[in-house]
């Protein structure tokens, strides 16, 4: 059985003329299944939790990044295959990454069940699929424990799983979430042109583990949720099955 | 300005210090590296080292080849072949199989060729 976990903001007026396309889609797909409405202050943990030890199919996200990256923190090393129905335009950019259309057409790609099983990063108890990031003023890292970095202009420091679309990474860097490696690429404004793309410098680094200290701002993972300094970050052992496009960003 | 080889060393680079970024401490690599920026501690690497112009490293450096166009501050032990270009200021020693100094560069040390093939070309335009 397939169990659809619908974030609260989908339940809003503005909506409901795509949810109504989106559920007609499913049941011509022959995928229907139970539904599951979150509330505001619901707590979205126990819910899918509860749902995967009945032994179901799939569990997809009806939602945006923030839906998704809640649901790959509990689904995280479990074999049960997450699909993933991106509503709104807005806060998409895991879909996008995995090549999973908006709306009515992500219909079609739950229904091709093209699964893959992608490695997770990890920062500190929490986990992502994308990257980690934080803006590098104020930030020094610490990688294996062997130097650290310091960085003197500004720019942003990412830690890439799995690149968003509009990501400019350097040809020569391949970034995939199959590998079971993460990819430390610090961008900073300004230099020279070489080694660049036309706006940033890159630096990119491999580790096995790293730590970001920031006494004022948070690390931002999967574009969605925001963990305190100092984090940890290291490639996890846990994996997660979800359902892909064709499109994808690897 | 790069050659084929050092193009090459480029794109199929594992690790590039970018402008903006000082590295502290033993830095590792198993692949080719790129370094623009600074560098404080030791750096090791098992494949190709390219140092830019703007670069600035106090490390002892153990390569591969390596092309050197920056400051380095330390003793180089390179296997293979190592490229002084003009902007290239070098203090400490250095052990090495074979090894270009193009006019410019500026060596304050010991050098010491390994057996086998001895070339020197100096003074290169």
């Amino acid at each position: 059985m397939h169990v659809y976990i619908y974030d609260y903001y989908v339940t809003q007026k503005k909506y409901a003329r795509t949810m109504a396309d989106v559920e007609t889609r499913l049941t011509d797909l022959g995928l229907n299944g139970k539904i599951i409405r979150i509330g505001v202050n619901q707590n979205i943990f126990s819910l899918v939790e509860s749902e995967l030890n009945r032994g179901i199919k799939t569990i997809i996200a009806v939602g945006n990044d923030f839906t998704i990256h809640k649901i790959i923190n509990i689904m995280a090393g479990s074999k049960v295959p997450l699909g993933i129905i991106p509503i709104g335009k807005d806060n998409n950019k895991i879909a996008q990454s995995l090549g999973i259309e908006m709306d009515v057409l992500a219909c079609n790609t739950i229904s091709s069940r093209r699964i893959e099983i992608l490695y997770l990063g990890q920062v500190n108890k929490n986990y992502f699929l994308t990257k980690s990031s934080i803006d590098s003023s104020g930030s020094t890292i610490e990688i294996d424990k062997d130097y650290s970095i310091e960085i003197k202009d500004r720019g942003e420091i990412e830690i890439i799983n799995l690149a968003f679309k509009d990501d400019k990474i350097p040809e020569n860097i391949n970034v995939s979430p199959c590998d079971e490696k993460l990819e430390l690429v610090i961008k900073t404004i300004g230099g020279k042109k070489f080694l660049s793309s036309k706006e940033y410098n890159h630096s990119i680094m491999p580790f096995k583990k790293l730590i970001i200290y920031n006494d004022n701002l948070k690390v931002l993972a999967d574009n969605a949720g925001e963990i305190e300094c100092p984090a940890e970050i290291t490639i996890s052992k846990k994996k997660i099955n979800i359902i892909v496009g064709k499109d994808r960003n690897f | 300005m790069f050659n084929k080889q050092q193009n090459e060393t480029m794109r199929e680079a594992e690790t590039i210090i970018g402008l903006s970024v000082k590295v502290k401490g033993d830095f590792t690599c198993q692949g080719n590296m790129v370094v623009e920026g600074e560098v404080d501690g030791t750096l090791k690497t098992h494949g190709d080292l390219i140092v830019g112009d703007k670069a600035k490293i106090s490390a002892n450096i153990e390569a591969k080849n390596a092309t050197i166009s920056g400051e380095v501050n330390g003793n180089l032990k390179i296997k293979g072949y190592l490229e002084l270009s003009s902007t290239a200021k070098i203090n400490g020693d250095i052990d090495v199989q074979s090894i270009s100094i193009i006019k410019g560069a500026i060596l304050n040390g010991q050098c010491q060729m390994k057996q086998g093939e001895e070339k020197i070309i100096k003074n290169k335009e």
